[in-house]
């Protein structure tokens, strides 16, 4: 790297804006064909087709064979991905994409607008749980030529965009999927897209391989002949393959929090926590406001303020992460600074359990309950193991109970629970993931609903008019008003905006560069 | 010794058959279904979304009617549809056998090997410090955790020494085939094969030994001596012959707890085999899966106990089959 | 008695796991009086060497002393040692004595149940019971209990099957005594010592598998056990060796000090079966 170009970059800093700084360098050099990509998959998804499986390792995996019509950046900004461009009317009722030519489904058939209205309207409106009320308020679908795709909601919903992701509106083949079942379809075991990369072997327990894709619609793309998926169950190994460079790359919870630090003193990796601004994963314990005392709104406050978030943050993330200030993470849209949460403060919280009348007994105890642990991983342990004993000192006694996903998921979507904790993503705008939280409506026997009961009719209200606001004005006005109430209310402990790390070999490029990181298409991805 | 079989196999039958019918009831005991987990995975659900992956999974049928398809499927050698993995239930243990296979009889070996030679010269010296010292060894091999074991070995020879790989039964990476790609399965294999088969080396040194002593005891050998026999034939023909007879006992039984050894050793040394197989088809509540690994590690044991009781019969032609 | 003890005391490995499972009884009991406080407390910084920060043997990822784990630690596993194994031997025991003295249809049918039993991969079955019963003392307990009674049902089976046909057990049925009271007046008491060895077999395996179980994620999370401080420890390993080492260590201890007993008290009561071996 010499000093010329090093100027030279410096000089066009302001054009790449959501680049760092190590990554315009390694823009700079010139994008190498070749080389196999290793990144670690974990935990084995069961299969590799996204919206027929949503786990987070399928969306990692599945975005580089299967994509969407756009991108996001760090800043949420809509980029083109399978539609090059694209209108919105004044009124916000009528989306226009133009469709990128010459793109071709793996087996060598065309990709056409028939193909996206078949993902938008069938395939995902079937399969797609968060989406279905947002695309049930499409009017009207039409492709008016090959390359053009029109569509008209019956109302305006101004983050609708948004929902275009790969990981949310998958576009699927629509010669493969139409007329079968879509569940039990054979090409869910081998998929079909139009990313630069395509699904070749699944030694399941090993690995899953796949090959650039000759015919990619992006001219001498992608850089790398080819990625393999390495299974790798347990943490440590994870580890040790990214750190002798078996692996070139790990996501999200591959490597746990702890290995972090040593990782970021390695010579040979880069470690990044950025890339994850489009679902903005927020941490929070939730109580059932069937379960008294938690209906007592002072309750809930006082168990918030005997929370040490930035503890919480180092110790328990060690620094992965970010105190959360309320019900929406700083990386989402509509983000209210002026809510904040009171801050940690035990004293106070005492004072406001005497004052509800819950008084300790002898041993100082005010009240028992039992806390279910999501199984999802050792730093889940530790936050419940976190979670007892800042309890502990605010005088309740708190049991932990072990789950596996059966039964955590059975006992939260019926409400049989006391505590627990959950990780929620927010895709971009309050509308599509914070509202699903906190509205009575969506008061169901559910997960990742408003399983906690939560009711409050003002709130309904403002979550209402923000959704259908055609100005973002509006929006941003109903937005700062439920932020406010919320953080009174504490619906919900809001603990931590979590950031996870992605950890790459120095000698790999351009792995993070969207709001949704390593969920990319990777057709700009290469090894130096 | 044909009746014999027969009646034991028929035995054997109706043991799995029990097998199949208990893990089926027990499995389907436990809250939540392969629905609820795979929704909790995905970070979104509805009730329509419940219904359709309830209903792909045939979980709104009576449980009666389930268990009945499944029976008769299993009686057909069906084992079935693992609508999670979309995939067939004998092809994904069919996967995941050969790993398996490998890793146990490799640790079985090693366990067999080396538990009877120290147990055997442990029992020729006894009283001696060869003798304590290899009680000693063996004891402290039995009394250690199996995937502490495991841990310690993955810290001296993948960390520090740097010879052996730490995880995986391959490296998938070198695309390699013949035999490169045998020497390669070979060097993944030794720490999980070695950990595995350290705790029950130690389990037959001990057998080996106590059993070779009490036979050593009995009039057949003192007379063998007193005949002038040399000791090293003495050993050999008849104290070790007679002597194996409960070390082959135990290793039909132990057979089926290999399998559950495994499921530690596959979880640290990320062993692509039917112990992890099973282990991740319980926590994601995979039923059709874990039931077929079920079945497939019952007829492996009752297989081995078969066998355990020719092979006694062979040994032993004083062992009436009846 | 006096001459059990004599020959017990004669197997120096016996009189060495004696006293380090006194050892080990001493430090469960007085864990409050040594760690004042709660082995949860966040007590001091994260990842201290052993030594360093007040903390003997060094702390674990949230700052808690690896030292108090292991001494409250103690408690849980002996108890769940002992607990699990007494519920075996009932088990074991009148399943067994129940095949040993009716014989005929009643043993074949117990014998097929053990042989269900033991068919069933032991481990695995235990994984099974635990996580469909949500790990909790009570299931951890039950599952091990569950699976290690075949042994002891057959070891009793064999016993009874010997000693019934006995003089002392045919003139007691003469006699006209109540064959509850024959099983557990006469035969029991003389088919004692090789239950007494089992137990303490059982006991040292049945705390491997609690530690096993607590390594998969199995543990019960309110009790600070050593399977769960290894089961923490594993995965930083490589950054704090001390969390999985001394509670390993603490395990190593305490099953090679039970099986040194089980050897003393199998070779003090009945030399003939130290030689039969009883794994």
């Amino acid at each position: 790297m010499n000093l010329t170009r090093r100027n030279l970059l410096a000089g066009a800093g302001s054009a790449p804006l959501l680049l760092s700084a190590q990554e315009a360098l390694s823009q700079g050099a010139q994008p190498k064909r070749g080389g196999v990509l290793n990144i670690i998959l974990n935990p084995e998804p069961p299969i590799l087709q996204i919206g027929v499986n949503n786990q987070t390792p399928t969306l990692i995996c599945g975005t580089k064979i299967t994509q969407g019509l756009l991108k996001f950046s760090p800043s949420l900004d809509p980029l083109p991905e399978l539609a090059k461009s694209w209108t919105v009317s004044p009124d916000g009722l009528e989306y226009v994409f133009r469709l990128q030519e010459n793109v071709k489904w793996h087996d060598g058939r065309p990709f056409t607008a028939e193909d996206v209205i078949y993902s938008v309207m069938t395939f995902n409106r079937e399969i797609a749980p968060r989406l279905r009320g947002v695309l049930s308020g499409i009017g009207e679908a039409a492709a008016p030529d090959p390359h053009t795709v029109r569509f008209v909601l019956k109302q305006a919903f101004q983050p609708f965009l948004l929902c275009f992701d790969a990981t949310a509106l998958p576009i699927v083949a629509k010669h493969i999927y139409d007329g079968n079942d879509i569940r039990s379809n054979p090409a869910n075991a081998r998929p079909v897209g139009t990313g630069p990369f395509r699904f070749v072997e699944w030694q399941r327990g090993n690995f899953v391989r796949m090959e650039r894709f000759d015919d990619y619609w992006k001219p001498g793309q992608p850089y790398l002949d080819g990625i393999l998926w390495r299974v790798i169950p347990d943490g440590q190994s994870r580890r040790l393959a990214i750190q002798s460079g078996q692996v070139q790359m790990t996501t999200a919870t591959d490597i746990e929090p702890f290995d972090i630090p040593a990782l970021r003193q390695a010579p040979n990796l880069n470690v990044t926590t950025r890339g994850w601004e489009y679902f903005s994963p927020l941490f929070w314990f939730e109580v059932n406001h069937r379960v008294k005392p938690f209906d007592d709104k002072r309750v809930r406050q006082a168990m918030s303020m005997a929370l040490d978030r930035n503890f919480i943050v180092n110790r328990l993330w060690f620094g992965l992460g970010k105190a959360a200030t309320g019900p929406v993470a700083s990386t989402t849209r509509f983000y209210e600074a002026d809510a904040k949460l009171p801050p940690f403060d035990v004293s106070k919280a005492r004072a406001l359990l005497d004052e509800v009348g819950l008084r300790p007994n002898a041993q100082g105890i005010r009240g028992s309950f039992k806390y279910v642990i999501p199984p999802y991983g050792e730093i889940w342990n530790r936050m419940g193991e976190y979670f007892r004993q800042a309890m502990r000192q605010i005088g309740f006694d708190v049991t932990l109970e072990s789950t596996d996903a059966g039964t955590w998921g059975s006992r939260v979507a019926n409400w049989d629970y006391e505590a627990t904790s959950n990780v929620l993503y927010q895709y971009g705008d309050p509308s599509l993931g914070v509202e699903r939280s906190y509205v009575s409506s969506n008061i169901q026997k559910i997960l990742f609903t408003n399983t906690a009961g939560y009711s409050n009719p003002k709130v309904d209200e403002l979550f209402a008019k923000a959704r259908v606001a055609a100005t973002e004005a509006d929006r941003r006005a109903a937005f700062s008003e439920v932020q406010k109430i919320l953080v009174d209310d504490v619906p919900l402990l809001w603990v931590v905006e979590v950031n996870y790390p992605t950890v790459t070999d120095k000698r790999l490029h351009n792995a993070v560069q969207l709001g949704t990181g390593d969920h990319a298409c990777y057709d700009d991805v290469f090894l130096s | 010794m044909p009746g014999f079989v027969l009646r034991r196999i028929l035995k054997s039958v109706l043991v799995v058959l029990a097998i199949v019918v208990c893990n089926f009831l027990l499995i389907h005991a436990a809250p939540g279904d392969p629905a609820t987990v795979m929704a909790g995975q995905s970070g979104a659900a509805d009730p329509q979304y419940m219904e359709q992956l309830r209903r792909q999974f045939g979980l709104d049928q009576p449980l009666t009617t389930q268990l009945w398809i499944y029976l008769r499927g299993v009686l057909q050698l069906d084992l079935g549809y693992s609508h999670r993995q979309q995939a067939g239930v004998a092809g994904l243990i069919a996967d995941r056998l050969p790993a398996t296979l490998l890793l146990t009889g490799a640790a079985f070996l090693i366990a067999i090997a080396g538990g009877v030679t120290a147990g055997a010269l442990a029992a020729r010296r006894a009283g001696s410090w060869a003798d304590s010292l290899i009680t000693v060894i063996a004891l402290a091999f039995y009394a250690t955790p199996l995937f502490w074991v495991g841990l310690m070995l993955v810290l001296l020879f993948s960390v520090y020494l740097e010879w052996l790989p730490s995880f995986g039964m391959s490296d998938p990476g070198l695309a390699l085939t013949g035999p490169a790609l045998w020497w390669d399965v070979a060097r993944h294999l030794v720490l999980p094969a070695v950990t595995l088969g350290l705790f029950y080396l130690a389990v037959y040194a001990r057998l080996t030994r106590a059993a070779m002593l009490e036979v050593l005891d009995q009039d057949f050998v003192k007379t063998a001596r007193a005949k002038g026999v040399p000791e090293g034939r003495v050993l050999r023909a008849h104290v070790l012959r007679n002597a194996l007879l409960p070390v082959i006992t135990f290793a039909g039984i132990q057979a089926g707890q290999l399998v559950g050894g495994s499921i530690l050793v596959e979880t640290v040394f990320a062993w692509p085999g039917i112990g992890r197989l099973a282990f991740e088809a319980l926590l994601a509540r995979d039923y059709q899966v874990l039931m077929g690994v079920f079945f497939v590690t019952s007829v492996v044991v009752v297989l081995f106990n078969l066998l355990t009781d020719v092979l006694y019969a062979l040994i032993d032609p004083r062992v009436e089959v009846a | 008695m006096t001459g059990l003890l004599r020959r017990f005391t004669r197997h120096p490995g016996a009189v060495i796991g004696a006293v380090a499972l006194l050892l080990v009884l001493a430090l469960a009991l007085l864990a409050p009086l040594l760690f004042p406080g709660s082995p949860w407390d966040m007590a001091g910084a994260p990842f201290s060497p052993p030594g360093e920060d007040g903390m003997l043997l060094g702390s674990d990822s949230l700052g808690r002393d690896v030292a108090a784990g292991i001494a409250y630690g103690a408690r849980v596993s002996l108890m769940v040692g002992a607990v699990s194994t007494i519920v075996s031997i009932l088990i074991g025991v009148a399943l067994g004595a129940l095949a040993g003295y009716l014989g005929g249809v009643v043993d074949d049918a117990v014998m097929r149940f053990t042989e269900f039993f033991q068919t069933i991969p032991s481990f695995v079955l235990a994984i099974l019971l635990v996580a469909i019963f949500t790990p909790s003392i009570t299931s951890i307990v039950a599952a091990i209990a569950i699976v290690s009674w075949p042994p002891v049902a057959r070891v009793v089976r064999a016993e009874f099957l010997s000693l019934r046909g006995r003089e002392f057990v045919q003139a007691a049925e003469v006699l006209g005594k109540r064959p509850l009271s024959i099983v557990l007046t006469d035969i029991l008491p003389n088919a004692l010592s090789p239950i007494i060895v089992l137990a303490s077999l059982n006991t040292a395996s049945a705390i491997l598998l609690e530690s096993s179980l607590s390594f998969l994620g199995l543990g019960d999370p309110n009790l600070m056990s050593w399977g769960f401080l290894i089961g923490s420890g594993r995965s930083v390993i490589r950054i704090a060796w001390w969390m999985s080492v001394f509670p390993g260590i603490a395990i190593f201890i305490t099953v090679l000090a039970l099986n040194l007993i089980g050897e003393g008290l199998s070779d003090a009561m009945n030399p003939r079966l130290r030689k039969r071996g009883a794994p």
